[in-house]
């Protein structure tokens, strides 16, 4: 089985939202903003529910913040 | 990127993320640990300091005497009521530290980690108490069985609790 990971771009959505923090997401979404640093470094991947919170926090669909794709 | 020596680059050659990670780290930089994994730690330290000496010392120096062996027995409450004593004052001072974050329930993460680290704890502790319960009355008693039951919940304590401090750190992706 080809392994694959969650990548994302929340960090690149966030500094496009004005700069706004991983604590200002987390509040938002209703997690830590440990846990938005995780989601971002690829530590944790979120439950579908907070992945669409957080597309639904930058106003973008599902796959324009999280892709599955090949490990290097 | 996440290292806050990072920072210390000439500012022409940062990018765009750089000055992201310095903005994140300057703002964030006293609650970079999770409360629940700082709390974990304290647990970990205050059985190492405690009950950890109390099982060692008994290794070493075998009860001898029966049960109920009162200066044994007095050893053993030492060490539980030194172990409750710093895991209340070190949860004191953690909450006055972060107190908005002691406050905050545990989200979707703290509960997936925790979930981990319990179910395979579980099984540590279940092997062991078959081990105590099961096995050793058949060929010891008194203080050794009841030293074996306290090692085994350490030991399951330990796996516990160091599997939240790696699904912190490590992640679980």
């Amino acid at each position: 089985m080809t392994k694959k990971r969650i990548a994302n771009q929340i960090r690149t959505l966030r500094f496009m939202n004005g700069e706004m923090t991983q604590a200002e997401l987390g509040q938002r979404i209703g997690v830590t903003r440990q846990t938005i640093a995780a989601i971002e470094a690829g530590k944790y991947a979120p439950s579908l529910e907070a992945a669409f919170r957080i597309a639904d926090v930058f106003g973008k669909n599902l796959d324009d913040v999280f892709q599955w794709e090949r490990a290097e | 990127m996440n290292s806050p020596l990072h920072a210390q680059a000439p500012l022409t050659s940062l990018g765009m993320f750089d000055i992201l990670d310095i903005m994140s780290i300057s703002t964030n930089i006293s609650s970079t640990m999770p409360y629940r994994e700082k709390t974990a730690w304290l647990s970990l330290i205050a059985m190492a300091l405690t009950i950890g000496p109390y099982l060692i010392w008994m290794s070493i120096v075998p009860p001898t005497k029966p049960l109920p062996d009162l200066p044994t027995m007095s050893l053993f409450a030492a060490a539980v009521v030194a172990q409750v004593l710093l895991m209340g004052g070190g949860h004191l001072w953690l909450r006055m530290r972060s107190p908005e974050e002691a406050k905050s329930p545990p989200d979707e993460r703290d509960h997936a980690v925790s979930l981990r680290s319990v179910s395979v704890a579980y099984y540590v502790l279940i092997v062991g108490m078959i081990l105590v319960g099961c096995v050793m009355p058949f060929n010891s008693g008194g203080w050794k069985l009841i030293n074996t039951a306290v090692a085994v919940i350490v030991l399951a304590e330990v796996v516990h609790y160091g599997i939240v401090i790696w699904g912190y750190r490590r992640g679980f992706a």
